[in-house]
């Protein structure tokens, strides 16, 4: 009886410590040195980890993840993301047929900032070698377009992209209209919205299907921001003024509530210019950048 | 006053890993031993004596019952000092010798260091182990380590021990030793509690017994009345005997069975209903010589076999499988 | 107290006539020169190596003796009934247990020593061979004393390592016993991921789960500042405190709960 009060006692300070350790952060040395990489050499490590390579690739892979979460969790301004390349680097030349490590990990390094470390031209040349490594997948081919597309608006280097991945047997047969479409009219709203449909239609993994979501939803939002700024533009040519707020405009009939966007987050309206945007509180932030059509 | 009293004590293990079954290795023992006394505790292997021991010494606890020694709940501190314990089959530790176990042993009673090498030289040379006493453990013969088991057993001038097979392991000239030595335990008021399969080694040492079968008490008592109706016949050696008397003897009721053992010796065997003493006579008369007569008993297995048996039908009774 | 002093030495001197101890520990001292060796291969970064290399082998045989010598400890005394003579002796069973702990301790505290002390002789060499030029341009000097309290922090955990093995030990078979540590061991020192979950995880009970994790097992991480103390990073003293405290806590509930567990237990 007196150990069992005993062990919940010790149980309870055990707990305790861990919560205090959490509190009192800066007391943690590692958050500076979590992200020190000692090899970055893939060869070396190659012979390094002997016959676990693959298994070490999942433990680079993992780490990979955890340094991306963490960077995109830590709150201001260390958000640095310096180590990502290296990992998955280290990860894709210890497994040079980890799938998941180059077309998710191009997507890590391609988000632009503070959503990951913006770096496209890293995300390429990470796709490039897995192409390399493995010629037949369709899918490295087409993840080139997407990043040379969406991150890049590159849309004629896209098109290139979505078509030779048409061409490698086995891909799907939207490839090919879809080259067709970027070439034409890429960064319009309706081609983009076309390119995630797509991939909604026909994304074989989970994530896949979750990022093509959230993309057609910030199309969504997009789509409202520009109805939004056409109505405010509206108002102001009517009234003589801006509205000072969206209740200004409920008022006078032309908004029937408070605008959100597919989060249930409310537009922000700039009473000075005019302009709306997200609230900055919402899961859709960053919007992709102004289109640039050709 | 009771050395030790032991109150319905009932040990059941649960056997098999998927679907436990219960199994009774004790049940219900009631037992009482005086203070003074030498007690045997007798039965087959696997009655249950090693499991009551080891309640004794709280290595395994009871499923109920209790048990009591010098006047304390059985595995309280102020009990342990005043006993000591030799396991079945001792084994020590490797690394040491024999010195140092009987020295490690004593510091735990909290003796000063040259009291402990004082016990432990004096306890080695009365359980007869000489120079080997340097040696690490793990060189030591069986024999040697039942010796040693015995010598920690009494390290601390125990007021009670418990001894579990004492014998097993020793050749004929380290039996008697241990025999000497649990009676010269008697003459100093020490209480000797101990297990055995061996009949004759409760015969020449024990006041009293208690024996046990399928964990259940199932005789107990003073030794001699105990097996004054176990004789069932003779056993006489002679030498000189003529065949032909011999032959003679053979074909009447006094003799059962010869056998020559050379030298023109015999072994004879004598029915319980004559009394020995006439056939002897008659035989001495005859010109023949007596070398030995000796009783025929049941061995305690012999008995327990239809004890056991017994037992077993009434717990069938009790117990009706399906 | 007698008694878990008396046990204690005993298990020392177990320990000590054990020679697979001698082995580790002569292995650690032919890994320290190996290091120094290494250093000589390869330019201007030799001392950080060395350092690394260092710590971290100390880490791991300490480690090596904690689970290998802590899971037999208990688990052989019952196994070769050596404990069914010593318990009808007046000790208790938690003073057993407490007994082969500090004594497990002891010689775990021995090692450690033996091999900082090998440790800090190759710095001091290394230092005493540099020239002055070099030596102003490491972060930190060779024998850098900061490194006593990344060892000091692994001592504490591979106490805590070896109060669970023996935890496991009390009522496992010795290979159960390693895998349980080890793997605790090695959960431990991912515990700050644990923290971090949600990053990587969306369903609510698993994050909940990592939670629970977080705050109850053991965090190992929090005792590794080898590369802080490498790259001459400033730890706190109030770090150091906080994270001993914590350990000998933890330390505490592990010997409280293996008390119980063995004091309960049939040795059958």
């Amino acid at each position: 009886m007196k150990a069992a009060v005993a062990m919940v006692l010790l149980l309870a300070a055990v707990v305790g410590l861990q919560a205090l350790r959490e509190q009192s952060g800066t007391l943690a040395p590692q958050a500076g040195t979590g992200n020190l990489l000692y090899v970055r050499s893939g060869e070396f490590m190659t012979r390094a980890v002997l016959s676990f390579d693959s298994l070490a690739a999942d433990v680079y892979w993992i780490r990979a993840v955890q340094h991306y979460g963490r960077s995109k969790l830590s709150g201001g301004v260390d958000k640095k993301y310096d180590i990502l390349y290296p990992l998955l680097d280290l990860t894709t030349a210890l497994d040079p047929k980890f799938d998941i490590a180059y077309r998710f990990g191009a997507v890590f390094l391609a988000e632009r900032p503070p959503a990951g470390p913006g770096r496209p031209d890293q995300a390429i040349a990470l796709l490039e070698r897995g192409l390399r490594a493995q010629p037949g997948r369709w899918q490295l081919a087409q993840d080139l377009g997407f990043v040379h597309y969406w991150y890049l608006h590159d849309y004629l280097r896209a098109a290139e992209w979505f078509k030779r991945s048409s061409e490698i047997p086995g891909a799907p047969n939207w490839l090919a209209p879809l080259a067709a479409v970027t070439l034409a009219q890429g960064g319009s709203r309706g081609s983009s919205r076309q390119l995630w449909q797509q991939v909604l239609e026909s994304a074989d993994a989970d994530w896949l299907r979750v990022q093509a979501r959230f993309r057609l939803r910030q199309l969504d939002a997009m789509d409202q921001i520009a109805a939004l700024e056409q109505a405010v533009k509206l108002y102001e040519r009517r009234i003589g003024s801006l509205p000072m707020s969206w209740a200004d405009m409920v008022r006078t009939g032309d908004l029937r509530g408070i605008p959100v966007d597919s989060e249930r987050h409310p537009f922000e309206l700039n009473p000075f210019w005019g302009t709306v945007t997200l609230d900055r509180a919402s899961p859709l932030n960053p919007l992709p950048a102004p289109e640039q059509p050709r | 006053m009771n050395a030790i009293r032991i109150e319905a004590l009932t040990k059941r293990y649960n056997v098999g890993f998927w679907r436990p079954r219960p199994y009774l290795a004790l049940d219900g023992l009631t037992l009482q031993v005086a203070a003074g006394e030498v007690f045997g505790f007798l039965g087959p292997n696997g009655s249950g004596k090693t499991t009551t021991l080891k309640l004794l010494m709280q290595l395994i606890f009871p499923t109920s019952g209790s048990a009591e020694i010098l006047g304390r709940p059985a595995g309280d501190a102020a009990v342990k000092r005043r006993i000591g314990y030799l396991p079945e089959h001792p084994y020590f530790y490797d690394y040491l010798t024999a010195e140092e176990l009987l020295a490690y042993f004593a510091g735990l009673f909290g003796y000063a260091a040259a009291e402990r090498r004082r016990r432990a030289s004096a306890l080695l040379d009365e359980v007869g182990i000489g120079a080997e006493r340097r040696f690490p453990l793990r060189k030591f013969s069986k024999g040697m380590l039942q010796r040693v088991g015995i010598a920690q057993a009494l390290i601390n001038d125990p007021d009670v021990v418990f001894f579990d097979e004492p014998m097993s392991g020793l050749d004929p000239l380290g039996r008697r030793e241990i025999r000497n030595l649990i009676l010269r335990l008697r003459d100093r008021g020490c209480t000797v509690f101990f297990s055995s399969h061996v009949l004759s080694d409760a015969e020449a040492l024990c006041s009293r017994v208690a024996i046990l079968a399928g964990g259940r008490l199932i005789a107990g008592g003073p030794l001699s009345e105990l097996l004054a109706f176990q004789v069932r016949g003779w056993e006489l050696l002679m030498s000189g005997l003529d065949a032909a008397v011999l032959e003679r003897f053979r074909s009447g009721p006094a003799i059962t069975g010869a056998t020559p053992l050379g030298g023109g010796r015999f072994a004879l065997e004598l029915p319980l209903g004559i009394p020995p003493e006439r056939t002897l006579a008659e035989l001495v008369a005859e010109g023949a010589q007596l070398v030995s007569l000796t009783p025929i008993r049941d061995t305690l297995e012999d008995v327990f076999v239809e004890r056991v048996a017994a037992a077993a039908r009434s717990r069938r009774l009790e117990h009706p499988q399906p | 107290m007698r008694a878990v002093r008396h046990i204690a030495v005993n298990v020392f001197r177990e320990s000590v006539r054990d020679k697979v101890l001698y082995s580790l520990v002569l292995f650690a001292v032919l890994l320290i020169a190996t290091s120094y060796l290494l250093g000589q291969l390869t330019a201007g970064q030799d001392i950080k190596i060395i350092k690394d290399l260092g710590l971290a082998s100390i880490s791991v045989f300490g480690l090596l003796i904690a689970v290998f010598i802590g899971i037999g400890l208990v688990w052989k005394e019952v196994e070769r009934r050596s404990i069914y003579s010593l318990l009808a002796k007046p000790i208790s069973r938690a003073e057993f247990v407490l007994g082969k702990y500090a004594g497990l301790v002891l010689t775990l505290l021995v090692n450690i020593g033996v091999m900082t002390i090998a440790f800090y002789a190759v710095l001091v060499y290394l230092g005493w061979r540099e020239i002055p030029e070099v030596r102003e341009a490491w972060p930190a000097p060779a024998a850098d004393p900061a490194m006593l309290g990344a060892i000091g922090l692994i001592a504490i955990e591979l106490m805590l390592v070896t109060a669970i093995a023996l935890f496991f030990s009390t009522f496992s078979s010795p290979f159960l016993s390693a895998v349980l540590t080890l793997g605790l061991w090695v959960v431990g020192h991912f515990n700050a991921d644990l923290r971090d979950f949600e990053a990587v995880v969306e369903s609510r009970p698993a994050v909940w789960l990592a939670r629970t994790l977080y705050y109850v097992l053991p965090n190992f991480s929090a005792f590794d500042i080898k590369a802080q103390v490498v790259h001459a990073q400033p730890v706190g003293v109030g770090y150091l405190a906080q994270t001993a405290i914590y350990g000998l806590v933890y330390i505490a509930l592990v010997l409280v709960g293996a008390a119980v567990v063995f004091s309960r237990r049939d040795f059958k």
